[in-house]
Parts: structure tokens; sequence; C-alpha cells
């Protein structure tokens, strides 16, 4: 297996202001991940893993050092060319699932693609194959409020899939979950891996991080391999 | 994003939403409801103007005479028709030389002018005990004290002139650039014949042969008068539309059939085709029309005060006639002040006075259409903030700033064009309301496209602001719903 690059973080560094006080987020973070490896970031609350979550999810931006994504200088790129990057490159698997809940399944998981400019029925079609792995066939004209946790999560999981990125980024994805619920989604994530996808999960619990086949620490902005 | 699906988006945000969506689009209901009425009422307006003004000529200049009150009135005056000089025989009136015969020895009809016995045994020239310029050799006793003992210091009008037939001469004369003169009065009288069994009051119009041609009157049967009619005095008439069918019923029992006016029989040589109401001159379908000449010998006698009316070949001109025909008459009557008014002005300020209150109502409208615009930005701004998390999800997995833009002015322009569409729907059922009101409206396509348009517009305007803040949420702050 070759050791292909998704991710390669360089003494990366963040920081908010907090009144007239400058809070260090993030001090110097090196971090690589590789081509189908299912990583998880372990840290406590206020560690930073959600900042970091943000910096790889290109929603934000850092302050100094350097992140290539998948090739792509991300701390050299302007926003409008991130919103390409995000859609192309990651898919994101939200805690609170983050659904739209005025739309039915269907219309939630191939949003990705439609952002892309693809139409609906292309859409459609090429998201069917997913769907049905994850189970939501007969799902797909309910609104997300229809569902249990486990299948809009499911629902999630599909909706980032579906674009057929080079990185799953997944926030917390069992914290709204019950135990059963969170099993499954990670039995989920574990097959995912098998299947080849790269997987970056942030937790604050051990056992959940237990399921990744690394596991990385990040306390108080740094970072331990 | 394709455009087709963005359309999509919106389609099922506004399903979801319908009742929000009727609620924001009240106040473009309101605005293009109140766009497409108020433009049909402007163009009722104007062909209520444009019906009412047919008759009139632009070119149409009418010249007549109003003798001020003062004259020969309370106190010691020598104005016209005083005690002082009495009898046109004691102060002969000349006209550039000419003097003015009494009329083919016709009486007068001195109860027609009791006031006026200065006026009798005159065709219609100056009369009275006036002063008229052109070396009378009396000094003008009217003019110098008028202002004294007469209680006003304003000489002008004091004298009783009567326009005439000569006068209309005279200006067509010495005018340059008229195309047809005419002269004309009116006068009540009673009636009968056909179905009237006791009398009745009609207006009687005394008018030359070409007055139908001028006043755009068609007949719809018979002939209208001629000038053998005139020349001959002969006692036939023309029947106003209602006229003839009140007298006689139809217009075909009316014609050829005798009418009674001041006892005289008047054979009935034409019936004139319904002309509708009017504005300004003679309301025709009332009316029974004359030869002028006639209407003198047996009804008026000379001291009727008629109206010229010139018209001038150029429309434009009209100020240039105008001021001619003023000079031509201070000429003749160097103290008299007559009243000309030309038709054009007349339509010019009738369409005026529609365009300002159009122009009012429009404003009225535009007032509207900015109050529901607000409304739209209002609801959504609230939007935006409701939807925040939503904005945040789909920046995320790659929406872009244009295709947020885009759904979110487009859930604007949708609103306000149902609004809009609603708007015009409720127009058209209102219209019948506000026509029963007696408020003539005209309602047009053209309209209900301008109402649509504004509606587009007001929701473009007023869209953009929210739909520009929420494409431009950092997609952090908007998944954290901050």
């Amino acid at each position: 297996m070759g050791t292909e690059q998704i991710i390669s973080m360089k003494q990366v560094r963040k920081s908010y202001k907090m009144g007239s006080e400058k809070l260090n987020v993030l001090k110097g973070i090196d971090f690589e991940v590789n081509k189908g490896e299912f990583t998880a970031i372990l840290g406590p609350s206020g560690s930073g893993k959600s900042t970091l979550m943000n910096i790889i999810g290109c929603m934000d931006t850092l302050d100094s050092g350097t992140y290539d994504l998948n090739g792509t200088p991300i701390h050299n790129t302007k926003e409008r060319q991130l919103t390409k990057i995000r859609n192309k490159e990651i898919g994101f698997i939200f805690q609170n699932y983050h659904l739209i809940p005025t739309y039915t399944v269907m219309q939630n998981i191939i949003m990705p693609l439609l952002m892309r400019g693809k139409d609906r029925k292309t859409a459609e079609k090429e998201c069917l194959e997913t769907v049905e792995m994850l189970g939501l066939s007969k799902r797909l004209d309910h609104k997300p409020a229809e569902l249990s946790g486990g299948q809009r999560q499911r629902v999630a999981i599909a909706r980032a899939l579906c674009s057929k990125p080079s990185l799953l980024l997944a926030d917390e994805p069992t914290g709204a979950l019950d135990q059963n619920s969170g099993i499954e989604v990670l039995r989920l994530f574990t097959k995912l891996h098998e299947m080849g996808n790269t997987i970056v999960m942030i937790t604050h619990d051990m056992n959940v991080a237990g399921w990744a086949e690394r596991t990385v620490r990040i306390v108080d902005g740094e970072m331990y391999q | 994003m394709l455009f087709s699906e963005i359309l999509h988006l919106v389609r099922l945000n506004l399903i979801q939403n319908k009742f929000k969506v009727f609620l924001t689009s009240i106040g473009i209901i309101v605005g293009a409801a109140t766009i497409v009425c108020v433009i049909a009422i402007g163009r009722g307006g104007k062909a209520d103007v444009a019906e009412q003004f047919r008759n009139l000529n632009a070119g149409a200049l009418d010249i007549s005479y109003e003798q001020s009150e003062s004259s020969g009135g309370a106190g010691f005056s020598f104005g016209g028709g005083s005690e002082g000089f009495p009898g046109g025989s004691e102060r002969p009136s000349f006209s550039g030389g000419d003097f003015t015969p009494p009329s083919g020895g016709n009486m007068p009809d001195f109860s027609a002018n009791m006031n006026s016995s200065s006026s009798s045994g005159k065709s219609g020239r100056s009369s009275g005990g006036s002063s008229r310029s052109g070396g009378s050799g009396f000094p003008d006793f009217g003019s110098m004290f008028g202002g004294m003992f007469g209680g006003s210091s304003d000489a002008k009008n004091t004298e009783n002139i009567t326009l005439s037939a000569d006068d209309m001469d005279d200006i067509t004369a010495s005018v340059p650039g008229l195309s047809e003169a005419t002269i004309t009065y009116t006068t009540k009288q009673n009636i009968y014949g056909g179905n009237i069994e006791d009398t009745e009051s009609y207006t009687i119009a005394g008018t030359l042969s070409n007055y139908a041609e001028i006043s755009k009157l068609s007949l719809l049967i018979g002939d209208y008068i001629s000038d053998a009619d005139n020349e001959n005095k002969n006692k036939v008439c023309v029947l106003g539309y209602n006229a003839a069918k009140q007298i006689f019923g139809s217009a075909e029992d009316a014609y050829d059939s005798l009418v009674y006016i001041d006892d005289r029989p008047y054979n009935v040589s034409g019936v004139l085709a319904e002309q509708g109401t009017v504005e300004s001159g003679i309301s025709a379908d009332e009316a029974i029309f004359i030869p002028y000449a006639t209407g003198i010998k047996y009804l008026t006698g000379s001291d009727i005060s008629p109206t010229i009316t010139v018209i001038a070949e150029d429309v434009d001109n009209i100020s240039a006639v105008t001021e001619n025909v003023k000079t031509v008459l201070a000429a003749n009557y160097p103290n008299a002040e007559f009243t000309i008014s030309d038709a054009g002005s007349k339509m010019e300020a009738a369409n005026k006075s529609n365009e300002t209150l159009t122009l009012m109502l429009v404003a009225m409208a535009s007032i509207v259409f900015i109050i529901g615009g607000i409304g739209i930005m209002n609801v959504l701004f609230v939007s935006v903030k409701e939807r925040t998390q939503e904005i945040g999800i789909l920046k995320a997995i790659g929406g872009s700033r244009k295709d947020i833009l885009l759904e979110f002015m487009m859930e604007a322009c949708c609103i306000s064009l149902i609004g809009g569409v609603i708007g015009v729907l409720v127009s058209f059922m209102v219209s019948p309301v506000l026509t029963s009101f007696n408020i003539r409206m005209e309602m047009s396509a053209a309209g209900a496209g301008i109402a649509l348009a504004f509606s587009l517009v007001t929701g473009t305007v007023f869209g953009f602001y929210p739909a520009w803040k929420a494409s431009k949420l950092v997609p952090v702050e908007a998944l954290s719903g901050e």
C-alpha cells in the first residue's frame, strides 16, 4: 500500500482574540494522514480539537504553518476556492447531523452533488448505491424529523459519501446517539474504512477513538501522536 | 449550482412556508392591486377627457362677452345702459367708419333685454349708451366716472356689447391663419309637439351651417341646417339624439315632423347621432339646433350674447391667433374685455389635472410598494436568522456565495411575484366595485404588466440585502448558529 498523504500539516497555529487577550488554541500542530487511514483525534473539551477540525475541513483559516490537503496548499487558498475544495475533497459528518429539516432524505443526500452543478436526476442516480448500502432506500421521502438519531446520522454519512470525497471528516459522530446507534455508526465507519475511505474522526471519548486504526491526542492545543 | 436546481430549492422552501409567504406578500398584493387600479383610473380619466372634449376642435377659440354686473347697477353711474345717454340713435355707434343700421326693420325683443333700452333697434354691434371708440365725439362718462361713482375702479365690460356675425366677419377678414369661423348662441325655450302633451323647456342653439362640422357632429338621419335655411330664416331644426327620443320616441319618428318652439312650427330636417356627455360647448344630445338668423328673428332678438368660434389652421399657432383676435376686438371695443378660451388649453388643463391625479395615485402606490418591500426585507432577515444553520450546512458542503445569494434573492423575487399576481387578480375583482362608485376604470394588460414588473423590482431590491448578508455568513459561525 502506498503512502500517499491526504493531510499534511506543519506547525499550524491558530489563535483567537477574547476581549483584549489573545488565546492560542493551536500551538504548532504537526499532523499527517495517509490515504485510507482511519484516524481518531482524541481530546478533552477545550483542547482545540474543534478548531483543528474546522481547519482540516477548510472552514477556518490558520494563522501560520502549512496545510496541504490532497496536494493542495490550503494555507494559500482563497475562500472561493476553499468552497470548491470542501465540496470535492471533504465529506462532513457532524455530531448534530446538520441535515436541512425542510428537505427529504434524498434531497439532503444529493445536496453536495447539486452544489457541484449536477442536475437532480443524475445526482439521485449517483447516490442510489450508497443509499442502498446504508439501508436508507425506504426512507428517501421522509423528512429528517421523521427519522431516529441513528438513521439521521446514516443520512449524514450518505450525504458525505455521495460526493466521493478524499476525506471523511467526522466530528463527534456518536455524540448525539444512544449506545446501540453509536456502535452501529462506528461499525459503519469501520466498513467504510475497509472499503478504502480515509476517515478522520474527532472525539472526546476514548472508547469511540478505540474503533479507529490510529489515535492521536490533542491537549491544550498541542498534539501527541 | 444549476439555476433550475436553485429554483427547485426555492419552490421547496416556499411550499414549506405557504402561510408565511402569503403574509409576507400582503404588502406587494396591495401595492400591485393599487398600481393596476391607478393605471386603470388614469386611463379611464384620459378616456373621459377625450370623450368629453371630443366635440372640441383643438384649434378652436371661443370668443364671448360678459357684461360686468356693475354696469348700470346701483349707484350713480354713467356706464353702459345708464339713463344718461339712452338710445342708440342719440349716440350712434361706429365701427371703423361703418355704421350698423337696424336689422331688417325687425322689432327688437324688448322683453329679452329690458334694462338695455339703449340697444334697441341695433343689430348687434355696440349697444347701449356706452362709448365706442371711433370718434363719436362724446366723452366716455362711463369710463370717466365709473370708478368714482359706479363703485368699481374697473371700467371694463360696463357696456352692453352684443357680438354679431359682423364681428365674426371682421375677425376672419383681419386675423390670418384661420380656417373656419362660426357663431352660436343658446337659449331656453318652451317647446311642444310629438309626444309632449304640455310644454317642456329645451335648449335651443342658433347655429350656422358649418357648426356641425366644426363641432364634429354627425347625423343619424336627415341633413344639418343649410346656408339657405339661415339666409331665408327658415323654420327648420335639427334635434339632438336624446331630444328626438324624448319628444318623438325615436329618431325616425322625429324626422320630418313638426316641433313647436315658442308656438311656431319648425320642421325637423335631421336628427344627430348620439354624442354622449360633453365637458364644454353645447350638449348636443339634449339640444335643438335651429338656423342662427331664424332664432334671432323669432326667438331671441339681436340682444342675445352669442359666442364666436374661430378655428386656427395650425394648433401651434393658437397664441398668435388669440393675440390677433384680441387686437381686432380691442380696436372695435376698446373698453371691453372678451373671454377668449381655446379648446386646446381646456383639453390640456383637463389632461394635466388628470395626469396630476394619476401621478399622485402612482406615488401612493409606490409608497405601498416600499412598505411591502420593507416587509419582505424584514421577513427575509428573520428567515436568514432562522436558517443560519441551514446556510452554514450549505456552505460547509460546498455551496458558494453566489448560490446562497441567488437562492435568497429568488425567494424574495418569487414572494414578490406571487404577491404581484395575486394583486393583479385582486385589482380585477375590485374594479367592478370601484366602477359602481362611478369611477371610470380602463383595465389593461399593460397595467398588469407594470404592476408585476414593480413587484419583481421591489422583491429584487429589498431582497438583495438580506440575501447578501446570508451569502457573507462564515460557515463555522453559521453552523454553530451564531
